[in-house]
C-alpha cells in the first residue's frame, strides 16, 4: 500500500475534525453510545486485520484477548487498586504473551484449520473464566464507581470523555496498522498471506512474524477490552468473551474490506450503527425483524460487494481518479 | 464403576452419532465448494421445525417425516445454493463466510418471526423410552437415530464411491480444475452437493427432534460442535467426519463424567487444538 | 479519494441514525421505561414478562373492581388521572444493552422510572446507569442477592432473591424431618453456569454447611448442553439424599428427560426458575410431576385470595394461556411505582425515591402470599418478600409449603420412574 498522497491525507483529516466535532454537536447520549461502540469496534476490526487482512490469519476467537483485557484490568483494580491505565498496559501485555502461548503452535496451522483452532481457544478461554472463582466465575466482576475523573479512567457525568478516548485509541491503532503495512513488515505479512513457501523462498522467518503480527493484534484488542470495562463497569464470562462478538469482528472486517487500514473503520460504521438502530427501532416488538433485516442486508452486500464496502469506495475513487 | 464407565460409553456413542451425522454434511459442502456452511445449524433447525409441524398439524411421526425432512431441506440447500451462494464463489473466501453467516441469522429470525422464540417438544414419539440391556440404559429414540446415522452415512459412502455423480462429486472435491477438465458440470455438481449437504443435516433435525427440544436458535452449539468436528476429520473426509462425531461424542461425555462437566466442551476443543498440533491437516484430511 | 468516500459513507450513517433514535419529547403521561430480553435466546422469557407488565399498566390506567392499588380508578388519581405508559426497550440479554437502553429511555423517552430485567447481569448494568442518572428503578424479576447489597440509593426491588428462595429450600428439609420424620443429610447441587446458577450454587453450599448438610456433588454446565447424559452420570454417581437445581428452561427440559432415562430420582428434587417456566408443562408433561420448585406465585393462592383467580382471569382473557410466575413477578412493578408516585404527586427523581422508601402495600393488595411490600431503609429490599414451594402435581403447580399454608400435601421421596403411569 502506498503512501498517503495529500488529498487523501486532507480528506482524513477533514473525518477527524468532524468526529471530534460531532459529540459537541448533540447531547443525544444514545447517539454518543452508538459512536463508542463503532470506535471500540472500529480499533478491534483494525486489530484483527493486522492479524488477517495483512498477515492471512483469520482468527475467529479474538473475544478472547478483548476478555482477557477487560479481566486483567479489572481485577488488579478490585484486588489490589491498581490504577486502570496500568491495569490496561498489564492487560495489554498479558494478552499478547497468551497470544504468543498459543499463536506459535498454531502457526503451521492453514486457512480453515487455524481459524477453526482460534474458536476453539476463544471457546476454552471463556470456559475457563467461567469457572475460574478467583475471578468471579460466572458472576463476573463489578467495578467499583470511584470518583472519576482521567487518572480513574471513569466517568459519571458524561460520555464525552469516553468518546474522545475510544477514538484516540481507535486512531492509535489506525497509525500502527498504517505504519506496519508501509514498512518492511507489512511486505513480509502480504508475503505469508499469499502463501507460506513463497516466504520462506523469499528468506522470510515466518513464524517470527507471524508472532509478531498476533501480539500487535491481541495487545490493541486487549486496550479496547479495558475500555469496554471502564465504560460498563460490569463484565462477565458471557459479556466480554463470546463467541459471537469475534464472529461480529470478523463480519466487519469483512464486509469494510479486509486489507485495508480503514476497511474495518468502514465496516464497523455500517454495522454498529445498523445493528443498534434495528434493535431500538424494532427490538422491542420481539418479533426478531429487526435482526431478520440485518441478516438480509448482509447477505445482500456479500453478494453484490464482495470485496467489501471499501472495495466500493476505492473502485468509486479510482474512477473519479 | 466399570458400569458406570460403560453406560458413559454408550452415552457417549449415542450422541456421538448425532454430531457425525450433522457433521457429514457439512464436511461434503467444505469439501466441494471450500464453503464454510455457517447456516447449516439453521438446517439443522428447520429439520426439526419440519418435523415437529408435521408432528403436530397432521400428527406424523417424526420417524416418518425423514423423508420429507430429506426432500425439503435438499430443496432449501439447492435453492439457497443458486441464489445466494453461487454468486460469491469467485469472491475472496471472507465473502463465502460472510454470506453464509448473513443466511443464517436471516432463516433464523425468520423462524422467530413465524414461531415464535417459544420452545417446543414432541411429547408423544412413536418412539421413546429406554432399553435396558443387563444394567446398562439406552435410551430409544438416542439408539435409533446413532442407527439412522450408521446407515445414511453407509448409504452416502456407496453413493459417492459408486455412483456416476457420486464420483464427479468426490471427484470434485479432490481436485476442482481437473475435474473441469474431465468436463465435469461443476456448477452441477456444487448445487447438488449444497443441497445434499443441507438434506443430510435435515434427517438429523427429524431424528433429533424426537428427543430434543426445538427453537429458532437450536442450531447453535450443534452446529459449533460439528465445525470441529469437521475439522478435527479433515475437511472434505466424509470418513473422518464420521469418525471424528463418535470421538468428540465419547471425549465430551467420558471427560465431563471423570474431570468435570462444566469442562466437557473445552476439554473437546482442547482435543481438537492437540490433534491439529500433531496433524495439521485433522485425522484423515488431505 | 478514498478517505472522501469515506466521510460519504460516515455523514450518511450518521444522520441515518441521528433522527432515528431522537424522539419528541411531549409528555402527556407518565412514562416508565421497561428493559426486557424480547430477542435473543432468551425471548420467550422476556416476552412473558412483557405480558404481566402491560397487564398491570391496564389495570391501573382503567377502572377495576380489584383489590389492588389504583385499579379501582383511572390512572393515577393525585396526578389528575394521568395515564401510565411503558416504553419497552429490547436487551436481547448483554448486560451493555441494559446500560444503553437504560440511558437511552431516560434521555430520549424522559422516563421518570425504570422496571426489569429479568436477567441480574442486565439489571446490574441498567441500574447502574439509572443510578447515575439518577432514576429510580423497581425491580421485581432478577433475583441476584448482590443487587440489593450495592447500597445505591435509586435502586429498590420487591421479588425475593436467591439467597431467601435457597433458605427456603432448606427451611422446607427442616420442616420435613419436623414434620413427615423424612431424614436428609446429602445433597448435590446442580446449576446452569452463569451468573443466576453460580449465585444460587454458593447461596446452597452456604446453607448447606451452615445448617448441617453434605453436599456430594457440585455441578455446573452450559445451558444449552447437546446433552446432558455425563452431568446425570456424575449425579448418580455421588448417590445424594436430595438435588437442588438451578436452571432456564431450556435445561430443565433437557434433564428432566435424561433424569428418566438414565433412570436417576433421588428423594427429591428441587429447583429454582426453570421448571415453573409456562413452557415447562407443555413440553415435558406428566414426567414433570414430584418435581418440587421454589415460586412466588401459584395458581392455588386463589384458593385463600381470590384477587389471584380474579387476576388470572384478565390475564387468560388478554393472553390465552394463565398467568406464569414469570409474568407475575414483573406484574407487581407497575404497581409499585404507581403507588409510589401517586403518593408524591410529583414525578420528580427524589419526591419518588421518597414515597418509595415509605411504601406500605398491605399483603391483601398483592397476588402473593406476601405480608406486603415494605423497604429496607438501607438496603431497599422488600423485607416481606418470600417464597413458597410449589410441586408439580397431576401436571398442576401446587402450593406445598409453607405446610400451613399448603394448597396440596408434599409427595415425598420422589416415585420412582418406573412404577408410574
Amino acid at each position: 500500500m502506498q503512501r498517503l498522497t495529500t488529498k487523501q491525507t486532507s480528506s482524513a483529516a477533514v473525518a477527524l475534525i468532524l468526529l471530534i466535532a460531532f459529540p459537541l454537536l448533540t447531547e443525544n447520549s444514545t447517539a454518543h453510545h452508538v459512536m463508542i461502540l463503532f470506535f471500540m469496534f472500529a480499533m478491534m476490526g483494525v486489530a484483527w486485520n493486522i492479524m488477517g487482512g495483512y498477515a492471512g490469519m483469520f482468527s475467529f476467537g479474538q473475544v478472547a484477548f478483548f476478555g482477557i483485557g477487560a479481566y486483567t484490568s479489572s481485577f488488579l483494580l478490585i484486588t489490589y487498586q491498581v490504577n486502570p491505565w496500568i491495569g490496561m498496559i498489564a492487560g495489554g501485555l498479558v494478552a499478547a504473551l497468551v497470544a504468543a502461548a498459543i499463536g506459535y503452535p498454531c502457526s503451521n496451522l492453514r486457512g480453515h484449520y487455524f481459524a477453526i483452532a482460534t474458536i476453539a481457544f476463544g471457546e476454552i478461554v471463556r470456559t475457563h473464566f467461567n469457572n475460574w472463582k478467583l475471578v468471579g466465575g460466572a458472576e463476573g466482576l463489578s467495578l467499583p464507581m470511584l470518583d472519576g475523573g482521567f487518572r480513574d479512567f471513569m466517568f459519571h457525568s458524561s460520555k464525552l470523555p469516553y468518546y474522545y478516548i475510544i477514538l484516540a485509541f481507535l486512531l492509535i491503532a489506525i497509525i500502527v496498522c498504517y505504519t506496519i503495512s508501509t514498512t518492511k513488515m507489512g511486505y513480509y505479512f502480504r508475503a505469508i498471506k499469499e502463501g507460506h513457501d513463497v516466504a520462506r523462498v523469499l528468506g522470510i522467518n515466518v513464524a517470527w512474524y507471524r508472532l509478531v503480527a498476533i501480539m500487535v493484534s491481541a495487545f490493541l484488542t486487549a486496550m479496547a477490552g479495558t475500555f469496554y470495562a471502564q465504560y460498563v463497569l460490569y463484565i462477565d464470562p458471557e459479556s466480554v468473551m463470546l463467541l459471537s462478538v469475534s464472529i461480529q469482528l470478523v463480519l466487519i472486517c469483512m464486509l469494510g474490506g479486509a486489507g485495508s487500514v480503514m476497511g474495518p473503520v468502514i465496516g464497523a460504521a455500517i454495522l454498529i450503527p445498523l445493528s443498534e438502530v434495528t434493535r431500538i427501532w424494532l427490538g422491542h416488538k420481539g418479533t426478531g425483524i429487526d435482526m431478520l433485516i440485518y441478516g438480509f442486508l448482509i447477505t445482500l452486500i456479500s453478494v453484490y460487494q464482495p470485496k467489501g464496502v471499501w472495495g466500493l469506495i476505492s473502485a468509486i475513487g479510482k474512477g473519479k481518479g | 464403576m466399570p458400569e458406570q464407565l460403560l453406560q458413559q460409553i454408550v452415552n457417549g456413542l449415542l450422541i456421538g452419532f448425532m454430531y457425525a451425522l450433522i457433521a457429514i454434511g457439512l464436511t461434503m459442502i467444505w469439501g466441494v465448494m471450500n464453503i464454510v456452511n455457517f447456516a447449516h445449524g439453521d438446517f439443522l433447525m428447520l429439520g426439526m421445525f419440519t418435523s415437529f409441524w408435521l408432528y403436530t398439524l397432521y400428527g406424523l411421526d417424526p420417524l416418518f417425516s425423514i423423508p420429507i425432512c430429506t426432500a425439503l431441506l435438499f430443496v432449501v440447500g439447492l435453492l439457497i445454493y443458486r441464489f445466494i451462494v453461487s454468486k460469491v464463489m469467485r469472491g475472496p473466501m471472507l465473502a463465502q463466510l460472510v454470506v453464509t453467516f448473513g443466511v443464517s441469522i436471516f432463516i433464523a429470525n425468520l423462524a422467530v418471526y413465524l414461531w415464535t422464540p417459544d420452545f417446543r417438544l414432541i411429547s408423544k414419539p412413536l418412539l421413546s423410552g429406554t432399553w435396558e440391556i443387563g444394567s446398562i440404559l439406552l435410551s430409544i429414540p438416542k439408539t435409533v437415530a446413532s442407527i439412522g446415522s450408521i446407515v445414511t452415512s453407509f448409504f452416502l459412502f456407496l453413493f459417492l464411491k459408486k455412483t456416476k455423480t457420486g464420483k464427479a462429486i468426490l471427484a470434485t472435491e479432490m481436485d476442482r480444475e481437473a475435474a473441469l477438465l474431465m468436463g465435469i458440470n461443476t456448477e452441477r455438481i456444487n448445487s447438488l452437493s449444497f443441497g445434499m449437504g443441507a438434506a443430510l443435516v435435515g434427517i438429523a433435525g427429524a431424528f433429533l427432534s424426537m428427543y430434543y427440544y426445538i427453537y429458532p436458535q437450536v442450531g447453535g452449539l450443534f452446529s459449533l460442535i460439528a465445525f470441529v468436528v469437521v475439522a478435527l476429520g479433515g475437511f472434505g473426509s466424509i470418513e473422518g467426519a464420521f469418525i471424528a462425531g463418535i470421538l468428540v461424542g465419547l471425549v465430551q461425555t467420558l471427560g465431563g463424567f471423570f474431570f468435570d462437566p462444566s469442562y466437557k466442551y473445552a476439554i473437546v476443543f482442547l482435543i481438537y487444538l492437540v490433534t491439529v498440533w500433531i496433524r495439521p491437516q485433522g485425522l484423515l484430511g488431505w | 479519494m478514498r478517505a472522501k468516500g469515506f466521510i460519504i459513507v460516515l455523514c450518511s450513517v450518521l444522520l441515518v441514525f441521528f433522527l432515528a433514535v431522537s424522539a419528541d419529547a411531549q409528555q402527556k403521561v407518565i412514562k416508565i421505561g421497561a428493559v426486557y430480553p424480547l430477542t435473543g435466546n432468551i425471548a420467550s422469557t422476556g416476552l412473558d414478562c412483557k405480558r404481566g407488565v402491560e397487564l398491570a399498566v391496564d389495570i391501573i390506567n382503567g377502572k377495576y373492581d380489584l383489590n389492588l392499588p389504583l385499579a379501582k380508578e383511572e390512572g393515577l388519581p393525585n396526578l389528575g388521572n394521568a395515564k401510565l405508559e411503558v416504553v419497552f426497550a429490547d436487551t436481547k440479554g448483554d448486560p451493555r444493552n441494559g446500560m444503553s437502553e437504560a440511558e437511552r429511555l431516560v434521555a430520549q423517552e424522559k422516563v421518570v422510572a425504570m422496571i426489569g430485567a429479568y436477567q441480574s447481569s442486565v439489571t446490574k448494568t441498567a441500574s447502574q446507569a439509572t443510578e447515575r442518572l439518577k432514576i429510580p428503578y423497581v425491580c421485581s424479576d432478577s433475583s441476584s442477592p448482590t443487587l440489593t447489597e450495592r447500597g445505591f440509593k435509586y435502586f429498590f426491588r420487591v421479588s425475593p432473591h436467591d439467597a431467601i428462595f435457597a433458605h427456603d429450600q432448606f427451611m422446607f428439609l427442616k420442616d420435613l424431618e419436623k414434620k413427615y420424620g423424612q431424614k436428609v443429610s446429602t445433597i448435590a447441587v446442580l446449576y446452569e453456569n452463569t451468573e443466576f446458577g453460580s449465585n444460587v450454587g454458593k447461596e446452597v453450599n452456604k446453607y448447606a454447611k451452615e445448617l448441617g448438610y453434605k453436599i456430594v456433588a457440585d455441578v455446573s454446565y452450559a445451558a444449552n448442553a447437546t446433552d446432558v447424559t455425563s452431568e446425570v452420570g456424575t449425579l448418580i454417581k455421588s448417590n445424594p439424599d436430595v438435588l437442588m437445581h438451578a436452571s432456564y428452561i431450556t435445561d430443565a427440559i433437557l434433564f428432566t428427560k435424561t433424569f428418566k432415562e438414565m433412570n436417576f430420582s433421588p428423594k427429591g428434587i428441587m429447583t429454582f426458575a426453570g421448571y415453573i417456566e409456562p413452557a415447562y408443562l407443555p413440553a415435558i408433561k406428566s414426567d414433570g410431576n414430584y418435581i418440587v420448585i421454589r415460586s412466588t406465585f401459584a395458581l392455588d393462592l386463589a384458593k385463600n385470595k381470590p384477587l389471584v383467580g380474579k387476576v388470572n382471569e384478565l390475564f387468560k382473557k388478554k393472553y390465552g394461556i394463565d398467568m406464569s410466575e414469570n409474568a407475575a413477578r414483573s406484574f407487581t412493578a407497575p404497581f409499585v411505582l404507581a403507588d409510589a408516585i401517586n403518593r408524591a404527586k410529583s414525578t420528580k427523581p427524589e419526591d419518588i425515591v421518597k414515597a418509595l422508601l415509605a411504601t406500605n402495600i398491605p399483603g391483601d393488595q398483592v397476588i402473593y402470599p406476601w405480608q406486603g411490600v415494605k423497604f429496607d431503609p438501607k438496603s431497599h429490599q422488600n423485607i416481606y418478600a418470600r417464597g413458597t414451594l410449589v410441586q408439580i402435581l397431576d401436571q398442576q403447580y401446587q402450593t406445598v409449603w409453607p405446610f400451613d399454608a399448603a394448597a396440596a400435601k408434599v409427595v415425598w421421596p420422589f416415585p420412582a420412574w418406573k412404577g408410574r403411569k
